[in-house]
C-alpha cells in the first residue's frame, strides 16, 4: 500500500460501538469509510432508521430501507437489548475492546443509558464516549422533542431557505427545510471533527474523554452571514428564491434553458463577467450593447436599469441552448453557471466517474451492484473514504461480535433464550 | 496518572498541537476547515497579499463592525451595533466571525523571493491548504510534486468546486454552482410547479470545510505515527453528492425521479409535518407529528374542533392523503397564536414543534444557546471583543476553543508578519524591512 495514499483505512484498528437512532449514523458512518470498525447494536425489532423510506421493496421491510443502507454501508450489526441489565455484562466486555462509544437518541434515553457508561468509562480510561441529542446534555431545552424539521427551524437554517416575498413585501409561502436530513448531516460531521480531536488528543495523552453535542448548535453553526450581519449591524437577512438571503431583496431570477432546465446562472459584479456574457451572447448570435459606449452611458446613469439589461440578456442567451450546452460554453468562458441537477442525474456524469466519486457496492440479495456517493475527495487516484460493503441485515453480525466480546456457545444461547439478541 | 474522564480540562496538551498550517484559503470552504483546527490547537497561518484582488473577498464585504467599534470597544465591551461605512480590510463582520484563532501574514506569492520563503515555511510546516483556481500552485511551482520534494511528509489539500482531477477540472465554481449541480439545489423546496427553493446561502462552501477538518486530523494522525504525508483532492459538488441521501439509491432500484416535497417526510407515516404561520410577521412554527398519539394531543391542544375527529384524519395514512387540507386548517390554528407560547404548548404535551428562528431570535432570545455557552466573546485588534459562533460539542479534556492558540478573533492583515516570519522562520529585522522594501513581505 502507498503510505500517502488515500485515508480509506486511517482509522483501521479503532473500534467503534454505535448506539442509538439516525443522529448517530452519519458520524460513524464517516469514521467507518476512514478504516474504522463500527458495529452498530441494534434493538431486536431493529434500528429506527430501517423504517425510514423509500423501501427497495413495495412494502415496508426492515431490510429494505434505502436509507439505512445509505447511511450503515461498511458497518457491523448485532442485536442487544441494551436497555435490560442483564445485558449490561455484554456491554461491558464489549466496552473493554472498544475505542469509541456514540449514543445518539432523544436526551431521556441517551441520559439514562449514560450512567452504564459513566461508570464503565472508569473502567477503560481510554474510551472516548460521544453523545449526540437533539440539544445536548444540559439546558433549559434539554429534554424538548425534536425532529429534523424542528432542528432546521429552531437552528435558523430555514428562516434563510425560501421564496421571494410577493409584490408587497409579504411571504406568502413558508420557509423550507431543505431535504434530505441536513440536521442530521451537520451533527455528524461535526460529531466526526470532535472524535478526531479525541483520537488525536488521545494519542498523545493516552486519555479518552466526553463528548457531548447538541444537534442545535451544529445547526446553528450553518448559516453564513444570518449572525454576523445581526450581531454588528442590527440587519436580519430576509430569505429569497434560490439566491442567498440578504438584508434586502436582489433582482436575480432562475432561468430555463431550451430543453427546460432550470439554470443557477448568475453574474458577479466583476468586468470579466461582463465580457463572458457578451461573448456568449457573440456566439448564439443574440444582438447586444454590452461593451459599448452607449452601455457605459447606462451603467454612469442608471446602474439599475444597467442590471436589468444585463439579467435580461443572461436570461435570453440561456433560453437560446440546452442546458448542458449552455454549462460547457459558459464554464468555457469562466462563468460559474450550472444546470439545476437532480441528484441521480451525476450517476452517468463523466466528471464523476473519472474522480471515483461513486462507490460500487454489490448486495447479494438483489443479485446486483449498486452505486452510493461514495467521497468528497481523492488522493489523486483513489477515494479518501472507502465503502465496500453494504448495510448490514438486522443481527448479521451478533455472533461474531459477541463471541469476540469473550461469549462462549453456552452464554449465547442463554442471551438468546431469554430474548435479550 | 490522574482520571482521564470527568470535568477538568487537560492542563496542557491540545489535540494537535505542535501541528503547523499553512493557509492560503479564503472566502469560505477553506477557512472553515482550518477554523475548526485552529480551534482543536493547530498553529494555522492565514497567508495573504496585500494587492486587492489577492484579498479574501470576505475582508471587504459588508457587514462591517460600526465606524464607532474599536480595539477596547466591541459590543461586547458594551458598544452599540451599527452599520459600519468605514470597510477597510480589518472591519469586516463576517471576515471575524469565519478566522478566530487564526495568525496572518501577507506574502507576495507573485514575487519569486516570495515563492522562496513559501518553500522555506513548508518545510517545517504540517499541512498546506488551499483553494486558488485548479492549476494555479502548480504554475508557481508550489504544487503538491513541488512541495513533497521540499517536504515529504507534507499534507497538501486542495479544496475546488469540481475538484483538481476530473473532465471538468477547469470549470469554475462557487457555493451555489456546486449545489445546483450536485442536486441539493434541486431536493430543497415545494412540489412543482414551484422552482426549488435551493439554500439561502453557500451550504457547499460550510459542509466541505468540516470535511476538510475530518480528513486533515485523519492525515495529521497518520503523519504523526508514520510521518507520512498526504494529498487530498477535495470537490464541493461530490460533497454535495455525498449528502443528497437515498435519490441516487432510489433512481437505480426504482427508476423513480426525485421529485421536492416541502417540508414534508413522504418516506415516513409522520403527518402534519411542516412550518406554520403564527401571530406577527414572517412568524412560523414547525410541527412534526410522528405518531397517531401526538396527532391525538395537538387535536386537544387546538380545543378538539369537529374536523379534526373527522375520521379522514384519524389515521397517518389519512392524514397524509388530505395533507393540503390538514395544512390550510391547522394554519388556521396557529396564524393566531403567539410562536413561542405555542411551542412551549405544544411541547409541552410531548409534540416535537419549534419556532422558525430568526437570527435576533437565535442571538437574544435562545436559552438553550445562552446556557451552553455557544457564543464566544474574542478579541480582535482593531475593533474590540466581539461575540464569535462556536462549536456545537462540549469535550471534556481538549475543549473547543474557537479563538484556537492565538486566543483572538480574526488576524488583521499581516498582523503577526513580525511574530511568524520573526520567531516562526527567524527572520532578522533587517531581512524582513528588506522583504517589505521589496514588496515580497
Amino acid at each position: 500500500m502507498n503510505p500517502e495514499g488515500n485515508l480509506g483505512s486511517s482509522l483501521a484498528g479503532l473500534t467503534l460501538l454505535e448506539i442509538g437512532d439516525q443522529m448517530g449514523e452519519w458520524a460513524a458512518l464517516l469514521l467507518a469509510g476512514l478504516g474504522a470498525e463500527v458495529i452498530k447494536i441494534e434493538p431486536r425489532d431493529g434500528a429506527p432508521s430501517r423504517r425510514i423510506g423509500p423501501f427497495a421493496s413495495d412494502a415496508e421491510d426492515p431490510e429494505q430501507s434505502l436509507f439505512f443502507w445509505r447511511y450503515n454501508l461498511n458497518k457491523k450489526s448485532a442485536t442487544l437489548d441494551v436497555d435490560k441489565p442483564e445485558a449490561h455484562p455484554v456491554l461491558a466486555a464489549l466496552a473493554s475492546r472498544a475505542d469509541i462509544v456514540l449514543l445518539s437518541g432523544e436526551f431521556e434515553t441517551v441520559e439514562r443509558r449514560l450512567s452504564l457508561w459513566r461508570q464503565l468509562a472508569a473502567e477503560n480510561p481510554r474510551l472516548i464516549i460521544c453523545t449526540i441529542t437533539p440539544f445536548g446534555l444540559d439546558g433549559p431545552y434539554r429534554a424538548l422533542k425534536a425532529t429534523d424539521l424542528v432542528q432546521m427551524a429552531m437552528g435558523g437554517i430555514m428562516a434563510v431557505c425560501g421564496y421571494d416575498p410577493d409584490k408587497e413585501g409579504v411571504y406568502d409561502t413558508p420557509p423550507i427545510a431543505p431535504a434530505m436530513w441536513h440536521s442530521y448531516h451537520l451533527a455528524g460531521e461535526y460529531a466526526a471533527v470532535a472524535l478526531m480531536a479525541a483520537i488525536n488528543f488521545r494519542e498523545l495523552t493516552d486519555e479518552g474523554q466526553f463528548i457531548d453535542l447538541s444537534v442545535h448548535e451544529a445547526v446553528n453553526t450553518c448559516t453564513e452571514v444570518a449572525i454576523p450581519s445581526y450581531v454588528y449591524a442590527g440587519q436580519v437577512v430576509k430569505r429569497q428564491t434560490a439566491r442567498h438571503a440578504a438584508p434586502s431583496i436582489t433582482h436575480a431570477r432562475l432561468s430555463t434553458s431550451s430543453d427546460g432546465t432550470l439554470m443557477l446562472a448568475n453574474l458577479s459584479p466583476f468586468e470579466r463577467e461582463q465580457r463572458a456574457l457578451a461573448q456568449l451572447a457573440d456566439q448564439v448570435g443574440i444582438g447586444h450593447v454590452l461593451g459599448t459606449p452607449e452601455f457605459e452611458q447606462l451603467e454612469k446613469e442608471d446602474r439599475v436599469a444597467a442590471a436589468i439589461y444585463r439579467n435580461d440578456l443572461l436570461v435570453e442567451v440561456v433560453s437560446s441552448l440546452p442546458a448542458d450546452e449552455i454549462f460547457h460554453r459558459a464554464q468555457a468562458q469562466g462563468l460559474a453557471w450550472s444546470p439545476i441537477r437532480k441528484p441521480e442525474q451525476n450517476l452517468d456524469d463523466p466528471h464523476f466517474a473519472a474522480r471515483g466519486s461513486f462507490a460500487t457496492i454489490n448486495h447479494p440479495e438483489l443479485g446486483r451492484d449498486l452505486r452510493y456517493p461514495g467521497t468528497v475527495a481523492i488522493d489523486g487516484q483513489s477515494p479518501h473514504f472507502s465503502y465496500t460493503r453494504r448495510a448490514p441485515r438486522l443481527g448479521e453480525h451478533t455472533e461474531e461480535v459477541l463471541r469476540r466480546a469473550g461469549l462462549d456457545d453456552s452464554q449465547i444461547a442463554s442471551l438468546k433464550a431469554k430474548a435479550l439478541v | 496518572m490522574e482520571p482521564a474522564h470527568g470535568n477538568g480540562e487537560s492542563r496542557n496538551k491540545r489535540p494537535l498541537e505542535g501541528v503547523r498550517i499553512l493557509d492560503l484559503t479564503w472566502l469560505q470552504v477553506g477557512p472553515q476547515a482550518t477554523r475548526l483546527l485552529a480551534t482543536f490547537g493547530a498553529q494555522v497561518i492565514r497567508i495573504e497579499w496585500r494587492e486587492r484582488k489577492a484579498i479574501d473577498f470576505i475582508r471587504y464585504t459588508p457587514p462591517f463592525a460600526p465606524d464607532h467599534a474599536s480595539a477596547d470597544g466591541g459590543r461586547s465591551q458594551g458598544v452599540t451595533r451599527g452599520h459600519g461605512v468605514r470597510g477597510n480590510y480589518d472591519r469586516g463582520a463576517y471576515f471575524n466571525n469565519t478566522n478566530p484563532g487564526k495568525y496572518g501574514i501577507t506574502l507576495n506569492l507573485n514575487h519569486p523571493k516570495g515563492r522562496d520563503l513559501l518553500r522555506r515555511m513548508a518545510r517545517e510546516a504540517n499541512v498546506i491548504c488551499e483553494n486558488f483556481s485548479p492549476g494555479q500552485m502548480d504554475k508557481w511551482g508550489l504544487g503538491y510534486g513541488d512541495l513533497r520534494k521540499i517536504n515529504p511528509g507534507i499534507i497538501y489539500i486542495q479544496t475546488t468546486g469540481l475538484g483538481k482531477a476530473g473532465v471538468y477540472k477547469d470549470y469554475v465554481s462557487y457555493g451555489p454552482t456546486a449545489q445546483a449541480f450536485s442536486g441539493l439545489t434541486y431536493l430543497s423546496g415545494l412540489p412543482e410547479p414551484h422552482p426549488p427553493a435551493g439554500w439561502g446561502y453557500s451550504y457547499l462552501d460550510h459542509s466541505p470545510g468540516y470535511f476538510g477538518a475530518i480528513l486533515l486530523m485523519a492525515a495529521i494522525r497518520r503523519q504523526r505515527q508514520s510521518g507520512a504525508g498526504c494529498y487530498i483532492d477535495m470537490s464541493q459538488s461530490a460533497t454535495g453528492l455525498m449528502l443528497s441521501g437515498t435519490s441516487i439509491l432510489q433512481r437505480q432500484i426504482s427508476g423513480k425521479p426525485t421529485v421536492r416535497y416541502g417540508n414534508r417526510k413522504p418516506f415516513l407515516d409522520w403527518s402534519p409535518h411542516g412550518a406554520y404561520r403564527c401571530a406577527g410577521e414572517d412568524n412560523w412554527i414547525a410541527i412534526s407529528i410522528q405518531s397517531d398519539e401526538q396527532w391525538r394531543k395537538l387535536t386537544e391542544e387546538m380545543g378538539s374542533p369537529d374536523w379534526a375527529l373527522d375520521n379522514r384524519f384519524a389515521t397517518a395514512a389519512g392524514r397524509k392523503q388530505n395533507e393540503d387540507d390538514l395544512d390550510e386548517r391547522i394554519t388556521a390554528f396557529t396564524s393566531g397564536c403567539d410562536r413561542y407560547e405555542l411551542m412551549n404548548r405544544l411541547q409541552a404535551r410531548g409534540i416535537p414543534a419549534g419556532v422558525v428562528q430568526k437570527a435576533p431570535d437565535r442571538f437574544d432570545l435562545d436559552p438553550q444557546l445562552k446556557a451552553r455557552g455557544y457564543y464566544v466573546d474574542l478579541p480582535h485588534t482593531e475593533i474590540g471583543t466581539w461575540p464569535v459562533e462556536g462549536f456545537p460539542a462540549k469535550l471534556s479534556r481538549s475543549p473547543a476553543k474557537v479563538g484556537g492558540p492565538t486566543g483572538r478573533a480574526a488576524p488583521k492583515l499581516g498582523e503577526d508578519n513580525n511574530f511568524v516570519y520573526g520567531q516562526l522562520v527567524g527572520l532578522s529585522a533587517e531581512e524582513m524591512a528588506a522583504l517589505a522594501e521589496e514588496g515580497v513581505i
